[in-house]
Formats: C-alpha cells, structure tokens, sequence
C-alpha cells in the first residue's frame, strides 16, 4: 500500500478536489454556525424578528480571529444551508435572515476599516446585531409590509437587537478569552514536553 | 472595552430614546378637516376656534372646532352616532351623520391610505 503511487486512488475516485486549510477551516465553522441557526430557528419568539442571534456569535467570533474574508464565508454558508435544512430557502424568512446578515458585514467590514484599535467583542456585537435589525426591517417595509405603522414596531425591534447584541458580546468576549487560554496551556504543555 | 466600543454602546444608548420619541410620540395633528354636505366638499382649517352651522337633508348640524379638534356638537338625526364619534383630531379620523349627509374627515399633510390589502 505504502508503495503505491497516489495516482491509482485518483483514478478510482475521478476527480479529487484540492481542499486547503482555509476550507476545512470555513467548513468546520459553517457547520457550528449552523446547528447554532437551527437550534435557534425552533425557538418561540415573542415577536416577528425578535431573535437570540447567537449564530451571531460565530459571525463575530470567526471575523476578529480570521478577519472579515472568512466571516462571510461562514455567514453565508449558515444563511443558505441553514434555510435549506428549515426548508425556508428563498422565503420572507430567508429574505430577512439574508437581508440582515449582508447588512452586517457591511457594517464589520466598515468597522475592520476603523483606524486605530477598532472596537472588541462588544463593540462588533452590538454595531452588528443593529445593523441586521435595521437591514431585515427595511427589507420587511419594502418587500412585504410597505406600510408606515410599521416603523412603530422599530423601537422595539431595536431594543430587543440592542439587549441581544450586547449579550452575544459577552458571550463571544468570554469565547475569546477561553481559547485563549487553552492556547496558552497547550503551548505550556508543548513547551514542557520539549523540554 | 476599547475606546470604540464605548462610542458603539454610546451610540445605541442614544439611538434608542430617539427612535421611542421619534415613532410613538406626536401623531401628526390634523391642520385641516374636510366637511361634506350632499356632494359639495368645503375644507375648513383647524387653527382657530369657531362653531359651523351646516344646513344638511334633514336640518342644521352644528360642528364645533377647537384647540385643532373638531366635532359634531348637535345634530337633528335620531341616532346621534355623529354627536357619539366624539372629537376628532388625528389625520384620517372621520365622523358622519348619514341621516343628514353630512361628514367631517381630518386631513393630514399628505392623504393617508385607508388600508392595504394584499
């Protein structure tokens, strides 16, 4: 076996696609991401649009390790898989989830722009979680409810996104902090064996 | 928490008691009021205090406008369902009084729709 050539695999497979570390990275990601989307998706909610938005979470976490690039990736592999697997694919819901979704990368994009420190876990977060709200609340106003009462709802909307956003802050805060920690042990740990 | 994200939660922290004024405060106040007799339509503006009398199909309907408000204040039909809509004031709040033909709507800046249906 360890004889053989690499080749003779290839032909019985076809073709093999070259997988860097980047997409098992992104992969492995999206895939968290997603549970998180779908775990939340049978959560009740008191309000049309009132989400958690934990998989909120990953967007942020993925974006301040591996930059704006691979956050995309993940959010929108979370967006389309995620309502494929819901079956929403290409419903309001999906137009909304997908409208809020592009509309805060905008804005972390606009963020990773920012000069000097830029904002933490918090920050990002929060600005986030805001920028999704208003984005599904105008793709709502203009696409399915194009009626001005509407706008009566935005305080609340806002609200819900604000106490959320800063909640996920926390969590990707403390997210952040613990890997961080178990870097720092296993490279202890590593550092020991060497020894 | 960096220096950013205190202006982020500033931000917010202001944005949200704006968005509550902005949005559940101030319904626009009528400026004028339609009146309709029969066919024929007159605006009357709700700026100053007076009382119209208006010769309808059965008799004279008395409507009285004050403080931006207007209101059926007496009327020769049976029911009175004109005198019970009480004052109006907001942009699109209408009384009638079917029995003498006449109506009174606020009109606001712009015409509003009545509803969409779809």
């Amino acid at each position: 076996m360890s004889g053989q050539p690499n080749n003779a695999s290839e032909r019985k497979t076809g073709i093999t696609i070259k997988t860097t570390q980047e997409d098992h990275l992104i992969a492995w990601l999206a895939a968290l991401a997603i549970a998180i989307h779908i775990i939340e998706s049978v959560l009740p909610s008191p309000l049309p649009g009132v989400k958690p938005g934990l998989a909120n979470v990953i967007t942020i976490a993925v974006f301040i390790l591996y930059g704006w690039r691979t956050a995309v990736w993940v959010t929108m592999l979370r967006v389309l898989v995620g309502s494929i697997l819901i079956g929403t694919f290409l419903s309001p819901t999906f137009m909304l989830s997908f409208s809020g979704a592009v509309a805060s990368l905008i804005v972390l994009w606009l963020a990773s722009r920012l000069p000097g420190e830029g904002p933490g876990p918090i920050g990002l977060c929060l600005i986030a979680a805001m920028a999704h709200m208003s984005g599904q609340f105008y793709t709502a106003y203009l696409l399915f409810i194009p009626h001005d009462g509407l706008f009566k709802l935005l305080p609340l909307l806002m609200t819900a996104a604000v106490v959320f956003g800063i909640i996920s802050g926390i969590i990707v805060r403390s997210m952040l902090q613990h890997l961080e920690k178990r870097k720092n042990d296993t490279t202890a740990q590593q550092n020991e064996q060497e020894k | 928490m960096t220096r950013a994200d205190y202006c982020i939660v500033l931000f917010a922290a202001l944005l949200l008691p704006y968005l509550y004024i902005s949005q559940w405060t101030g319904d626009e106040a009528g400026i004028n009021a339609t009146i309709m007799n029969g066919s024929e339509t007159t605006e009357v503006s709700l700026a100053h205090d007076h009382t119209l009398e208006i010769d309808g199909a059965l008799g004279t309907s008395i409507i009285k406008i004050k403080d931006g408000k207007i209101r059926f204040a007496a009327s020769p039909c049976r029911g009175k369902q004109c005198i019970h809509s009480g004052w109006l004031e907001h942009a699109g709040e209408f009384a009638a009084c079917l029995p003498n033909r006449i109506s009174i709507a606020v009109l606001g800046e712009e015409p509003r729709f009545d509803s969409i249906i779809f």
